[in-house]
């Protein structure tokens, strides 16, 4: 049959390329290990040539896929499966780049790309150490063009290819059987998931994947080294290169949380997600081998540990691939990737396992030539605290991995094995304790010299930036506020205490800039990146330890007799429904759902919630604002979906966070109806337009005569009964509360009569009484609202860290 | 012996101690029919939503109560209730983790993580499916 209308020569370019760059990958690897061997000079020459066209050729081709197929995406052809699956003609521009790594294939592709952009760095600056470094480089981009081959092997796919066709991959689907099906039926994609549709998700995946790809560097020399026997050599390249993977991996990482963060899908920035988990393990390790390098520098210890950490660090990566691409996560985190079945699972494993032997061969035929000192470190050095910090950074590794892969483990060995009732907390426990020792002895650690440190030395420097810290965290732990106490006191106690290591960190490597390296910001890149660290610890603790819910629903009281009491203060509940112009108490913010756009392109609506504070005497606005937090409204199989966006109220010290949970569509209805109001007392009656109500009692409490009334100081309850024209009734019980002199209302709703009945007031025995009937159905939202505080603390730490890392990475490359 | 190997010593214990505190963290994964039995402790159960009963949530009355069926591969059903507000992609789930514990007859949950076609659009065979849709309902338009 001949179908009309399709483009197929743009996928048959494409797949040309993928072929090619998976060719020439090995052709360069087997070029690479040809010139590595090479006894000869003039022999290894000339393959070292080779290998350097065949990498070039591999790195175009990739380029190459990356322009075809996002013609294909931006031309919207639609016959391809993955410009189907994943955009839109409706989706706009800027978002079409995001198309690349909502998909397994794109993001693999992003990965390579950056490979072979670092390859080509590494090619040119590595002079001796090229040709085994840039075997290994080549080996993991054959590996990764082979997940985007897409080609059979017998019987089995090696991979999945970005141009296949739809009708190839769905051959039996009923619409193949029509030559116009691109006009007829397949005329637009799938769309791009809205979690992605966000200016974060275009920036963060490609900084993630050059954090990923650029941990195969150090990697890659450390084999160099290995293999050649030349094991102080390759660490004059491996140093720069390490660096720039933990300051760009650092960035990608948070770069995610940051959008966790804005789109509030984890609830905040750092959930201990799997996903999050496996992409922060790798830069712990690449932190520990920085550390243990350096040591390696300056005294000759810590060689084997270098060996291990770093080759692990990319270990981590490829493993966080594995457990994030495979679907093996699937019931465990909220997050996880699709899974693709079989093939991914076990081509994974293999390229694990390649570049595991590798280093475990070279290792074990070299071992005797690794530099190793039999004097051990004096106690007095910076050495010996520096290697104690990079094992703990190990273990801690070890420790939220090991958790993470409980979903592989149970697969392994046929458990069932889950993390119980508060995830965050098991790993929270542990990780305070691991926070105060790292950053005590980040903290401290500068202050010794390598090898041998005189008390004198160590003190009279130190001396200063002790007493001020503890001066500053007195005032924080003091004045700060800081009383979570959900876990208890020794939680709360620890959290103080590493609040004041964190400060002593921020304190002490700050005052080193300065006091010893006399301000010479350019060979003070650790000291900076310590700061930022420090700075991020403080702003993790302090924005974790003082989150606040505002949308605390106590609305759950009872008004007859006040017995059941839902709503305890120490349990909150989270939603709180707001009706279409009604204020609601929250805090000490009066909340309004002012209106909501009409529906719009691309099914997005806004919300607009009004937020306003009073002063005390409840009569002048202290702060006023409006939150516009959106949905779209995605169709499912069986009816509309919501997808939410929060909304948010930046401060510089802290940010309100609006998200709607449940709205019901009001089939753009208006409403125009008001409240009018009555003073009534007990056995009063009040007329509405459907009937009407009568008002059988108003009771009066507060705390000092009753003490059933739990969460507020007085209140005014009343029961009362609408009765409607058709001689129905519903009991409805509106009430009016004070607590510390707010007042906050409780509002009932009769939702068959469209009633809403609140307590505006309250005078004696007498109430007035607001009554809105509303002609249209009535509009409510649900939404939670959340307040963090000090995470800008955080997010200027991040950046300072990064540059710290940047700035050693160049002093370190002219070293 | 060296002060290191003390070190290392030291952390080989804590981190024993560490994963010792962990047993009692560790759930399992559980049928009804066992976390009936072990009612209440906290479990996962896996489970499908029984789209033969109703999904009781109305925000207007009370915006933090959740209740409706869960059935599992065994057939065995629980009523669940979660007292938070309606996850929005619920009723298109495929599968849902219910996080939480039996008290009586009612499994008390505390978190769900669902598991939605729309977030799978790798899977082949859902792929497959919505195709197969796509041609219904183009075609019964027409």
């Amino acid at each position: 049959m001949r179908y009309e209308g399709e483009h197929l020569l743009i996928g048959q370019i494409g797949h040309f390329f993928t072929l090619l760059s998976f060719v020439s990958a090995i052709l360069a690897t087997y070029a690479y290990i040809r010139s590595a061997r090479a006894l000869d000079m003039t022999d290894g020459e000339r393959w070292r040539k080779l290998g350097r066209i065949a990498f070039s050729i591999q790195v175009f081709s990739i380029i190459s896929i990356f322009v075809t197929l996002y013609l294909v995406i931006y031309n919207h052809y639609f016959e391809y499966k993955y410009a189907h699956q994943h955009s839109k003609r409706s989706l706009d521009v800027e978002y079409l780049l995001s198309c690349f790594w909502e998909g397994q294939e794109g993001s693999f592709m992003l990965w390579t790309f950056w490979q072979g952009i670092l390859g080509m760095v590494v090619m040119r600056t590595a002079k001796k150490f090229e040709a085994p470094a840039m075997t290994i480089i080549s080996l993991a981009q054959v590996f990764l063009a082979s997940f985007i081959i897409g080609v059979y092997f017998f019987d089995i796919r090696i991979g999945t290819g970005p141009f296949v066709l739809m009708r190839n991959e769905f051959p039996d689907a009923p619409i193949f059987q029509d030559p116009n099906y691109l006009f007829k039926y397949l005329t637009d994609g799938n769309g791009l998931n809205i979690l992605l549709q966000n200016y974060w998700m275009v920036i963060h995946p490609p900084v993630l994947f050059l954090g990923f790809a650029s941990a195969l560097v150090p990697f890659s020399f450390a084999i160099a080294g290995l293999w050649k026997n030349d094991h102080k050599g390759w660490i004059k390249h491996g140093l720069p290169w390490a660096l720039f993977s933990a300051g760009i991996l650092g960035l990608g990482i948070m770069m995610g949380a940051a959008w966790a963060y804005e789109s509030l899908t984890f609830g905040g920035y750092w959930a201990w997600d799997p996903v999050e988990n496996a992409s922060m393990v790798p830069w712990m390790l690449m932190v520990a081998g920085i550390h243990t390098m350096l040591i390696f520098k300056h005294t000759g210890h810590s060689m084997k540990a270098t060996y291990f950490f770093i080759p692990l660090a990319y270990f981590l990566v490829l493993y966080s691939t594995f457990l994030t691409r495979t679907g093996i996560l699937g019931d465990t985190s909220v997050h996880s990737f699709t899974g693709e079945g079989d093939t991914l699972y076990w081509h994974l494993i293999l390229m694990m396992l390649t570049f595991i032997s590798i280093t475990t061969v070279l290792y074990i035929r070299n071992r005797k030539e690794i530099p190793d000192i039999r004097k051990e470190e004096s106690m007095n050095s910076r050495e010996f605290w520096m290697f104690v910090g990079s094992l703990l950074m190990f273990v801690s590794a070890g420790y939220i991995i090991a958790l993470t892969s409980l979903p592989f483990i149970n697969k392994l060995i046929d458990t069932k094995w889950a993390i119980g009732q508060d995830v965050e907390y098991v790993y929270n426990r542990v990780m305070i304790l691991v926070t105060v020792v790292i950053a005590l002895l980040t903290a401290i650690t500068q202050y010794f010299k390598y090898k041998e440190t005189t008390r004198k030395y160590f003190w009279s420097n130190l001396l200063v930036p002790t007493l001020v810290t503890i001066l500053i965290s007195s005032l924080i732990s003091i004045f700060g506020g800081i009383d979570y106490d959900k876990y208890g006191i020794g939680f709360l106690a620890a959290i103080h205490v590493a609040l004041w290591a964190s400060v002593y960190t921020v304190i002490s490597n700050g005052t080193y800039i300065f006091k010893v390296m006399k301000g010479n910001m350019k060979a003070a890149g650790a000291s900076i990146s310590h700061v930022g660290f420090g700075l991020m610890l403080i702003g993790i603790l302090i924005s974790s330890s003082k989150k606040e819910l505002v949308s605390v629903n106590n609305t759950g009281i009872n008004v007859a007799g006040l017995k059941d009491v839902k709503g305890k203060e120490e349990n909150p509940l989270e939603n709180v429904t707001l009706i279409n112009g009604v204020p609601t108490q929250m805090g000490k913010y009066t909340v309004t759902y002012v209106g909501d756009s009409a529906v719009k392109k691309n099914d997005r609506v806004y919300f607009k919630i009004n937020f306003t504070e009073r002063d005390t005497t409840g009569r002048r606005d202290v702060e006023s604002f409006d939150i516009y937090p959106n949905a779209f409204l995605v169709k499912g199989e069986e009816g509309m979906n919501l997808s939410s966006n929060p909304g948010a109220r930046h401060y510089l010290s802290n940010d309100i966070f609006v998200y709607i949970t449940s709205w019901l569509n009001p089939d753009k209805v208006t409403d125009t109806a008001s409240f009018r109001n009555y003073w009534v007392k007990k056995g009063d009656t009040v007329f509405y337009s459907n009937g009407f109500l009568t008002v059988n009692d108003i009771v009066m409490a507060n705390k000092n005569d009753n003490k059933d009334l739990p969460v507020v100081d007085s209140a005014w309850l009343s029961d009362l009964m609408v009765v409607s024209k058709d001689g129905r009734s519903y009991p409805s019980q509106p009430a009016y509360f004070v607590k510390n002199s707010q007042p906050s209302v409780k509002t009932d709703t009769v939702f068959t009569q469209n009633l809403v009945l609140n307590i505006n007031r309250v005078s004696g025995d007498k109430i007035e009484l607001g009554l809105k009937e509303s002609g249209a159905v009535m509009r409510y939202i649900t939404l939670k609202a959340y307040k963090f505080p000090y995470i800008n603390v955080l997010w200027l730490g991040t950046i300072i860290m990064v540059i710290g890392f940047l700035v050693s990475m160049v002093r370190r490359l002219k070293v | 012996m060296k002060k290191l190997h003390i070190v290392i010593l030291v952390v080989i214990a804590l981190s024993i101690a560490g994963l010792l505190t962990l047993t009692k963290d560790i759930t399992t994964y559980d049928s009804i029919a066992s976390a009936k039995k072990k009612e209440g402790r906290y479990v996962h159960l896996i489970a499908k939503l029984d789209r033969s009963r109703p999904v009781e949530y109305d925000p207007v009355k009370d915006p933090n109560f959740l209740s409706f069926y869960a059935i599992d591969s065994l057939g065995y059903k629980t009523q669940v209730v979660y007292r938070n507000s309606k996850p929005t992609e619920l009723e298109h789930s495929d599968r849902v983790v219910l996080k939480g514990q039996m008290k009586g007859d009612v499994f008390e949950c505390k978190e769900i993580l669902l598991k939605c076609p729309s977030k799978y659009k790798d899977d082949p065979t859902q792929q497959m499916k919505k195709l197969e849709n796509t041609a219904v309902t183009t075609s019964s338009q027409n």
